[in-house]
């Protein structure tokens, strides 16, 4: 992958489709982005983690937010309650990331997502 | 109920600095089926609890390893800030049933991406980390 320009766009087009995934779903994006970038711009594993939480702090889902707030789709009382245990346990999984290999780990995430994926789609369509 | 709802908060937490994502994508399910929320109430939540930097006390255990591209970091950020909104436009018209059903698509097809970028890349360095972990 060449360096540059062409490597900037990229990686803005790519973050625009994680965004748009983010505001369809919910969720902050980072686990499209950091395969993502391993992938297509060959980041190192610990280096797309580090530059996807760069992503994650500014208030990218502000706009989408204020879109569900707007129809009455936010509970901000489990919002608040959420908020300091993730914080917290953040920078004790940032510290556990660089003793443990990554590797086994992650797979073992994808299986749970996976497994998690196939459920919440089967008891959406075939109840 | 309150300590369920911290305790997830902790749990979700550590996938974040482990794994350098949001935490949405495990947010959302566990709010659906823990605390049963409808799936767009689910979303919207979670939005809600990525809004602060949650993920800054991450973050600086990373740099500390100078393991972050600021540059991309930034260019991310600016992409996903727009793209989120486009996102909402597309998800509040939909019935919560079909966005709870591809959800579920797109979870498998994340874990899919995560699985494939967890094997040993193109490069010599195949056969050792094949033969890392037994």
């Amino acid at each position: 992958m060449d360096k540059g320009i062409g490597r900037d766009a990229g990686i803005f087009l790519i973050a625009c489709v994680c965004g748009i995934a983010s505001g369809m779903f919910g969720i902050g994006g980072g686990v499209l982005l950091v395969p993502l970038l391993v992938l297509l711009f060959s980041f190192s594993q610990h280096r797309a983690q580090g530059t996807s939480l760069v992503a994650l702090i500014p208030p990218t889902g502000a706009l989408a937010l204020v879109a569900y707030a707007r129809e009455g789709f936010v509970s901000w009382k489990t919002g608040l309650l959420l908020i300091p245990g993730v914080f917290v346990g953040g920078i004790l999984g940032g510290r556990l990331a660089e003793k443990l290999k990554p590797q086994r780990m992650r797979q073992v995430f994808a299986g749970i997502l996976f497994a998690l994926g196939t459920w919440q789609a089967f008891s959406a369509w075939w109840r | 109920m309150t300590l369920i709802i911290l305790l997830l908060g902790l749990g979700v937490g550590v996938l974040v600095g482990l794994l350098g994502i949001g935490g949405g994508v495990v947010l959302v399910p566990a709010l659906v089926y823990l605390l049963g929320m409808d799936q767009h109430l689910a979303q919207g939540t979670s939005l809600f609890i990525l809004l602060p930097p949650i993920g800054l006390g991450a973050l600086i255990e990373y740099w500390k390893q100078s393991r972050v591209d600021l540059r991309a970091g930034i260019l991310c950020a600016l992409g996903m800030l727009l793209g989120a909104f486009g996102g909402s436009l597309v998800a509040l018209p939909m019935p919560s049933r079909h966005l709870q059903g591809l959800f579920g698509c797109f979870l498998m097809v994340s874990a899919i991406l995560l699985w494939r970028k967890a094997q040993p890349g193109h490069g010599p360095t195949v056969a050792e980390g094949e033969s890392a972990h037994g």
